[in-house]
């Protein structure tokens, strides 16, 4: 495929788009992710602050505050537990039938010693917890099968001279409403937990919940851990003045929710916009390269001959003004070449006209040459046959060589019309099996030698050779004139041996007729293929000089080429291409 | 020369080759009923007066004043009474236009005039003997 900026183009910037959509919605959800996450860390202290704030609203103490300063309570402290106690009893059972939460209601002396209780639950001595002087104080959180407690105490009577501590127990009230509730307080997706800062147990006031991992609740900043197979966010802090701790905890996928929101909301988006892109890059390209395509086009049948090529001009702008200059330009291609064909038509014609002047004057100078030449030789045998008695032997030796020289000027005469005649005759192209022509040519060749009694051994090889195109009658003319011309040359020669071969040569086959004959002077070489040209005079090889004028010239007329090499008597090679052969 | 007994026509200009050919035919005893025309006009006249003899063959020459061998070798097979002479002919071109426009126009046989004489006197005598006496034309 070759290669097409309407093809690149689009894809560069489609990839450039999606690149770039797809860096924007790394970092934007990088950023959003981040910012997400800063914001939950500074919610998640927040609400712990806000649950621990709660906790600390001194309703819940109140009560057994006011019982602590019971009169009933402080005389029978003050008497040592020894009276009073039926009072003290009824004002603490009051208290524990006023509250239904309230599990138990215990009396005892600062040494811890039980002087009165109320209520069915037992508290164990480890969970109390001295009270402040003047105030109650929430104990930590007690667990009984699925039942959350708390404790809280205060320090009752004249601390002075007999004082006590009332502990109070109550049953934490679990309300399934409550953790959203929380929630809801929080500001959504944050779940609030308390529990002991020691550990077990703790609650969501919903339920006793699983605690949260102690790395929470020692660090200072917001972590993440696992807890139920999610991962949480979260942040503790201490409820002052008790031993509890809360936890804002956030599911880490809602801390990020965010940042997934915006994703799923900007991908399509980038998606949309790289798809509008790319189609705005395509046609964009289609109406930037069309005009292109369409010059490329118009240039290519140009050079294929189609001089009447020309492109839309409408554009304004500089692919409009390439293709008006195209367009000038093919004009003027156009008419150029226009105006060289009728030159070369014209000078065609007037070439063609004195060639057939030419052509026509040698064809009736050959013609009208031979009428005076026949009755030359005519009469000269009349005379010879009619009037032998009269002449004398000299007499008759003259008319010899008047007999002689027409014969030749007929031969000269003949050849020179054969010569005339190629110039006009029209070549037949075809293939043209060289190495069976060669043959053919050689048996005749050899039996006319054979007839002629030739002295010495006579050898013609015949290579295989390529078939070539050509006009078969004027290419075996061809290797005829060379063949005769090889087996003359090397007549009276004890080995002579002619060779018919070819070679490739740069993509093409030449062929070659070699000889070990008289061979020739290089110097004359270009002499070789004139008309009428002779190396050789005519005692030592018979010969008109008109063969290799006809070799040359059927050569050429099929668009070859003909040359020979040679030395004085190492022999001749004539070489020669015919350029329509055949593969 | 005596026109009823005409057996040869020969058309031929120039008066060395009808010489010559004269000479031939002489030599086998074909000469004595020879009519020779030196032109194409000439030629043509001959034929085309009703009062003329037939004869058994015509050495025509292509090359010929006023009217060409061509010419006058249409007019003869044209016209019914002579297109059955036959028609040898006799000249220097060997050129292929001419050879198939001569065929075409009906010749019966195209000889081209060597320069030699013995190859000449051989062909014209062996015409000679060939269509005046071995050759049988339709009565």
């Amino acid at each position: 495929m070759t290669s097409s900026i309407q093809r690149k183009l689009p894809v560069f910037v489609t990839v450039l788009l999606l690149a770039v959509a797809v860096a924007q919605l790394t970092i934007g959800y990088g950023s959003v992710r981040q910012a997400s996450r800063a914001l939950a860390d500074q919610r998640l202290p927040l609400a712990t602050k806000v649950l621990a704030d709660l906790l600390q609203i001194p309703q819940g103490r109140a009560r057994i505050t006011a019982l602590a300063r019971n009169p009933a309570i402080v005389a029978f402290l003050r008497s040592g537990g020894r009276t009073g106690r039926e009072p003290a009893l009824a004002a603490m059972r009051e208290l524990t039938s006023d509250t239904a939460t309230t599990a138990a209601l215990e009396l005892r002396d600062f040494g811890g010693k039980l002087l009165l209780r109320t209520g069915r639950f037992t508290i164990a001595d480890s969970v109390l917890v001295l009270p402040a002087k003047d105030s109650a104080r929430y104990g930590p959180l007690i667990r009984q099968d699925s039942t959350l407690f708390l404790a809280v105490t205060a320090a009752a009577g004249d601390r002075e001279r007999a004082g006590g501590i009332v502990q109070q127990v109550g049953r934490v009230v679990f309300n399934a409403q409550t953790p959203k509730n929380l929630t809801g307080l929080a500001g959504g997706d944050i779940s609030l937990l308390v529990g002991n800062a020691s550990g077990d147990p703790w609650t969501d006031f919903g339920a006793i919940v699983p605690a949260p991992p102690q790395s929470v609740l020692t660090s200072r900043v917001p972590i993440r851990y696992e807890r139920g197979g999610e991962m949480k966010r979260a942040a503790a802090a201490p409820v002052p003045g008790t031993p509890w701790m809360v936890v804002a905890e956030m599911p880490s996928r809602l801390v990020i929710a965010p940042a997934r929101t915006y994703l799923v909301t900007m991908a399509p988006i980038a998606a949309l916009i790289v798809i509008v892109g790319a189609l705005v890059a395509w046609w964009g390209s289609r109406r930037l390269t069309t005009p292109l395509a369409d010059v490329t086009r118009a240039a290519e049948a140009i050079a294929s001959g189609d001089l009447e090529q020309h492109v839309p001009e409408g554009r304004d702008d500089e692919l409009g003004r390439l293709a008006r200059s195209f367009n000038t330009m093919a004009g003027q291609v156009a008419r150029s070449h226009h105006r060289l064909e009728a030159q070369v038509a014209q000078r065609t014609e007037a070439l063609e006209g004195t060639n057939a002047e030419l052509e026509s004057f040698s064809y009736s100078v050959s013609h009208d040459l031979r009428a005076p030449l026949r009755a030359i030789h005519g009469f000269a045998r009349i005379l010879l046959e009619d009037h032998n008695a009269k002449l004398d032997p000299e007499a008759q030796r003259l008319l010899g060589v008047i007999d002689q020289n027409t014969r030749r000027m007929g031969q000269l005469i003949d050849d020179l019309l054969a010569f005339s005649r190629l110039g006009r005759q029209g070549i037949t192209a075809g293939p043209v099996d060289m190495k069976e022509l060669a043959r053919t040519i050689a048996d005749e060749v050899r039996s006319v030698e054979a007839e002629a009694e030739r002295k010495g051994s006579l050898e013609i090889r015949i290579d295989p050779l390529p078939v070539a195109r050509g006009d078969r009658a004027l290419v075996r003319q061809v290797i005829s004139n060379l063949l005769q011309n090889a087996v003359k040359f090397s007549r009276g020669r004890d080995n002579a041996c002619v060779e018919v071969g070819s070679r490739p040569d740069g993509g093409q086959t030449v062929y070659f007729v070699k000889d070990n004959g008289a061979g020739f002077d290089p110097r004359y070489s270009d002499k070789l293929f004139g008309v009428f040209q002779r190396l050789h005079s005519a005692e030592q090889f018979e010969g008109t000089g008109v063969g290799l004028a006809i070799v040359k010239r059927i050569v050429q007329r099929h668009g070859g080429r003909v040359w020979a090499e040679g030395q004085v008597d190492q022999g001749a090679t004539f070489y020669f291409t015919l350029p329509g052969e055949e593969n | 020369m005596d026109r009823n007994g005409v057996e040869i026509l020969l058309v031929e200009d120039n008066p060395t080759d009808a010489e010559l050919t004269l000479r031939a035919l002489k030599q086998r005893n074909l000469a004595n009923q020879v009519l020779v025309c030196r032109d194409g006009a000439e030629a043509v006249e001959f034929f085309e007066n009703s009062a003329s003899p037939i004869p058994k063959v015509v050495l025509l020459d292509l090359k010929l004043p006023k009217v060409d061998g061509l010419e006058v070798l249409r007019r003869l097979k044209g016209q019914a009474r002579t297109k059955s002479v036959p028609v040898v002919i006799l000249t220097s071109s060997g050129e292929e236009p001419d050879i198939h426009k001569a065929y075409e126009l009906g010749a019966n046989s195209y000889i081209v005039k060597p320069v030699d004489f013995e190859a000449f006197a051989r062909a014209v005598s062996d015409v000679g003997l060939y269509w005046v006496l071995l050759n049988h034309p339709p009565q």
